[in-house]
């Protein structure tokens, strides 16, 4: 046997794993851009079949995107992992005493400052996108699901027929499964949600998509000491963001869409806990503040 | 700093990617509804419903005088014999409205409504059935609205809701007595006009996006999207497929006779006969897939494809002898090409064809195919 079959393969100096992680999930979203009608054609596929398979009666297909969105996080949960671990490794940095001096210490020269957050990133074995790269996988998660979803309803005729010419997988007899029962509950899932309430249109899914929105974003804001860390300024902000927007989203927005919001903040605040990670002190408030104190 | 620029710009990216799905009424959320009236046409295009004169090509009015992000029109308009354009809007607010072109406003430039309808709870996609002073208008949301045309309201009330449920997308269809209506639920129901007592209702294998027709021999000729040409007894509803074609049926067929003219979306042209039960016609497939019905004119049928050869090429219009030869075809001119899916329709001497994705909004061919001088019609120009 050669002993050099037996050697770790080691990567030509300068490049990191975390630098071919980076490059791989880029290239994949330039694969997945390139391929776009191809990517919500699958979406749609998986999402008809797994709406066939349970039957296509009423409520149905509210559940096929329940269930789909739960296999798109079993799939994204490897991503939703490093993003947790990523950003676990950052914010432990930014409460690093060696990180916190250097910013001081090099405030006013930033080619310097670079390079010596660059080192500490390669000692710790850190990669700065580690956090932020999955988050971008993400975004065409949610923009191929709402496509998917308009299509496989198909609420104009021109999406009907863009819809016959998407089914891909052989077995999906979509003429019969047309139209879908877009019923779920007390909603039509191909248009935006409201609640006739003292003769007000009450958008109680908007509401619950904002909620649980906040919700997970605060159990994933991970303790800091640092009052001047801007990485936790940032999660703070987009703890009030995210729940806005998607909030906004849902109001406009089939609520189809919401169904998946919902079902996906859910999930993600159960992985968070199931790991140990969920920050439930965060819900209080002044909670974030009441731990910079206390340290 | 940078990071939070990155994630704003994301937020507003994501923002604006699904806010161009289906914010405000777009121009090719569907193909346009088209419908002439002696020298006029009436084009139901996204924001608008355009009144063309077919003499010049020039815009006579646009409804509404300005853009209403709540409605958004595709429904083909249908003219009532008073001369009320009676369209449905696809857009939030679901309304069904009779425009009057004999009243203009003089501020706007354009016609005020006769009534507006806003009890439906879906999209407007078929055109409503005029039957004596009732308006029969079929809804996305499964239900067929009875007004009552001569009751003077401007806000109308449906006489009769009748609950058929499924997607209603078809302009339902009569022979004086009954009102038959296809559903996108597989369904073709069978209505009395007079007491809208739901006579039959049958169960076909599949959806039904174009209207039954009644063929020579009195029976009802429907086709569905798992390629069955379906004949239907009005009075029973029994039916038996007679004809297999070889893609999805989409439009509604066209009689003459005893023959009866049909189109898939492989592109395959029929012409079925009725009294032996066949069809005439050997293969032809000229070009890409068909939505829109056959327009039945003197010398040939007309046919309009979506697109060529290629799905980029643009959609064509071939006159097909009756006899099953091609006689002319055009190709929908212009840098941007266009793909037809919406029926062709023949008024002022003129064959009127509305193209999706095209630079025009509206071309006429004559009967040779030579194009109009005035078109294409853009509006603005």
């Amino acid at each position: 046997m050669n002993n050099s079959s037996n050697e770790t393969p080691t990567l030509p100096a300068g490049i990191s794993s975390g630098f071919l992680k980076t490059v791989g999930i880029a290239a994949l979203l330039v694969l997945v851009i390139m391929r776009w009608n191809d990517f919500i054609s699958i979406f749609a596929n998986v999402l008809l079949w797994i709406y066939d398979l349970l039957g296509n009666g009423p409520h149905m297909f509210g559940i096929a995107i329940i269930l789909f969105t739960i296999l798109i996080r079993l799939v994204t949960w490897p991503l939703n992992a490093q993003q947790m671990k990523g950003a676990a490794a950052m914010q432990e940095m930014n409460n690093d005493k060696e990180w916190q001096a250097i910013q001081k210490k090099y405030a006013k020269d930033k080619e310097k400052l670079q390079a010596e957050q660059m080192r500490i990133y390669r000692e710790k074995g850190i990669n700065p996108f580690g956090s932020c790269l999955p988050t971008l996988i993400q975004f065409p998660i949610i923009i191929a699901l709402y496509q998917s979803i308009t299509r496989a309803l198909a609420s104009t005729p021109l999406d009907l027929l863009k819809l016959s010419r998407s089914i891909i997988f052989p077995f999906l007899n979509v003429s019969e499964l047309i139209p879908l029962n877009s019923k779920f509950l007390w909603m039509n899932l191909g248009q935006p949600e409201s609640v006739p309430f003292f003769g007000f249109a009450l958008p109680t899914l908007a509401i619950i998509v904002a909620l649980t929105t906040y919700v997970q974003s605060k159990l994933t804001l991970p303790a800091t000491t640092n009052p001047n860390d801007q990485s936790a300024a940032m999660g703070q902000s987009m703890a009030i963001t995210m729940p806005l927007m998607l909030g906004w989203f849902a109001l406009t927005f089939p609520s189809g869409l919401s169904v998946y919001f919902i079902t996906s903040n859910l999930l993600g605040i159960i992985q968070y806990a199931a790991q140990g990670k969920a920050n439930w002190r965060n819900l209080l408030p002044g909670g974030q503040k009441q731990l910079q104190q206390k340290k | 700093m940078r990071k939070k620029l990155v994630f704003v710009t994301l937020v507003l990216l994501i923002a604006v990617i699904l806010s161009g799905c289906v914010g405000g009424p777009v121009r090719g959320a569907s193909w346009a509804g088209l419908a002439a009236n002696g020298e006029t046409a009436y084009l139901a295009d996204g924001a608008f419903v355009y009144a063309i004169n077919l003499n010049d090509g020039r815009e006579i009015w646009h409804y509404p005088a300005k853009v209403d992000s709540k409605q958004l029109f595709y429904a083909t308009p249908v003219i009532t014999s008073d001369g009320l354009i009676i369209v449905g809007s696809a857009g939030t607010n679901h309304s069904l409205i009779a425009i009057n072109p004999g009243t203009i406003d003089p501020k706007t430039g354009s016609p005020i409504e006769a009534w507006i309808f806003t009890a439906a709870e879906d999209h407007w996609v078929a055109p409503p059935l005029i039957v004596g002073d009732k308006l029969f208008a079929p809804n996305g949301d499964g239900n067929l609205y009875v007004l009552n045309l001569s009751d003077g309201q401007s806000t109308k009330k449906a006489e009769k809701v009748i609950e058929l449920g499924g997607r209603l997308w078809a302009q339902p269809i009569t022979d004086g007595t009954r009102v038959f209506v296809t559903s996108l639920d597989h369904s073709i129901v069978a209505i009395d006009a007079a007491t809208y007592e739901v006579l039959w209702h049958e169960n076909l294998t599949s959806a039904i996006p174009g209207s039954a027709i009644i063929g020579a021999d009195g029976m009802l000729y429907v086709g569905t999207l798992d390629s069955h040409f379906e004949k239907i007894d009005p009075a029973t509803g029994k039916h038996e497929t007679v004809l297999t074609t070889e893609g999805w049926l989409w439009g509604t067929p066209a009689v003459e006779g005893d023959n009866i003219f049909i189109a898939d979306l492989t592109g395959q042209l029929y012409s079925y006969n009725t009294s032996t039960g066949t069809n005439n016609w050997s293969s032809i497939k000229p070009d890409g897939a068909v939505t829109a019905n056959p327009l039945i004119l003197p010398d040939f049928i007309l046919f309009a494809t979506e697109s060529g050869k290629t799905e980029e090429d643009p959609g064509n219009i071939f006159a097909v002898s009756r006899e099953g030869k091609i006689l002319w075809n055009e190709e929908i001119s212009g840098e941007k090409g266009g793909k037809i899916y919406t029926t062709p329709v023949f008024a002022g001497n003129l064959i009127l064809v509305a193209p999706l994705g095209a630079e025009g909004y509206l071309y006429a061919y004559d009967l040779n195919g030579r194009q109009a001088s005035w078109s294409p019609f853009i509006p603005g120009q």
